[in-house]
């Protein structure tokens, strides 16, 4: 089964590295621009993993996450967050908030990528199927792209 | 850090190498600090603005890039043909995200030197003929990169509240 995950970020960019990054493996990526759409994502969604930026007009990251950790249905869902601070107490403050792991803004994909599989086994994509120039009928499995 | 060694706080170094982290993690572009420091003259110009604020620092960061630049990045950035048009949010989201990256990185520095502060989210001003002028007693920094026959500019202001004491 497709791990689901969720992306949180008021950045269009972000969101849309998160799916390039994201393409090749077996996974369902949902979106939310907000802390507020986030919280309702994952209660509706239920994600194998959130991937959540701090600071977000309506509701930042840590209010999202301090909220997400009160709900006994989210609470055990792991945190990723994503920031562009990298300070130390900066640091240790979100991880005092329990999130499973941090990344730094700027990142490249194989980093998140690596944060990511630690946190939910990533599997990449079945190979399509052959060429239709093959000869014989025509395959009814689904496309995987 | 006390108040009265504020100066050894090397804005300009710190940011030298953090704009040419973004640039080269993100956009696999290299960025130098332009040798002759002249700020570049912008048909038409795009700016990133992020606030810092806390008890003891505000500031601002400031990313200008000409609209043809900005462009460039963002068509980069979006995995797109540089020379893709783009329409202007697309534009205005990867320029905040980087504006949002540099400030970032400087408010992790004045927070680990016990200056706590907060980030704005991004703004974007847009023209071809302004100016950000500074208050009295902020403190105000224009650095100058080049970047594949591209040129552009961080600027940042920066006031520490001389009535307070860092955290």
């Amino acid at each position: 089964m497709p791990k689901k995950i969720l992306s949180v970020d008021d950045s269009r960019t972000i969101r849309l590295i998160v799916g390039r990054a994201l393409r090749p493996y077996d996974c369902v990526l949902c979106e939310a621009s907000n802390g507020e759409e986030g919280l309702a994502v994952a209660a509706r969604e239920k994600p194998d993993l959130i991937l959540l930026d701090v600071t977000m007009p309506v509701m930042d990251g840590v209010t999202m996450l301090t909220k997400l950790k009160e709900d006994a249905e989210l609470k055990a869902i792991p945190v990723i967050m994503l920031t562009a601070e990298s300070g130390r107490d900066n640091v240790i403050n979100i991880a005092r908030l329990g999130v499973r792991d941090y990344l730094v803004k700027p990142f490249k994909e194989d980093q998140l990528l690596e944060k990511i599989g630690r946190s939910v086994p990533l599997q990449k994509k079945e190979a399509a199927p052959a060429a239709a120039s093959a000869p014989g009928p025509v395959a009814a499995a689904a496309p995987t792209a | 850090m006390s108040l009265q060694t504020l100066p050894s706080l090397d804005i300009r170094h710190f940011l030298n190498g953090h704009v040419v982290d973004v640039f080269e993690t993100m956009l696999s572009k290299k960025a130098t600090p332009a040798q002759d420091g002249t700020s570049p003259e912008f048909a038409e110009r795009i700016t990133g603005s992020v606030g810092l604020g806390g008890d003891t620092v505000t500031g601002a960061v400031y990313l200008h890039l000409s609209a043809e630049f900005a462009n460039q990045i963002a068509a980069t950035m979006l995995g797109l043909l540089p020379e893709e048009t783009l329409p202007d949010n697309d534009v205005n989201d990867v320029v905040g995200e980087c504006t949002n990256m540099l400030a970032g990185g400087l408010k992790s520095v004045l927070c680990d030197k016990s200056f706590e502060c907060a980030v704005s989210t991004p703004a974007i001003i847009r023209g071809a003929s302004f100016n950000i002028e500074s208050m009295p007693d902020v403190r105000h920094e224009i650095m100058v990169y080049e970047c594949g026959g591209n040129r552009f500019t961080v600027e940042v202001h920066i006031k520490f509240i001389s009535n307070a004491q860092p955290l």
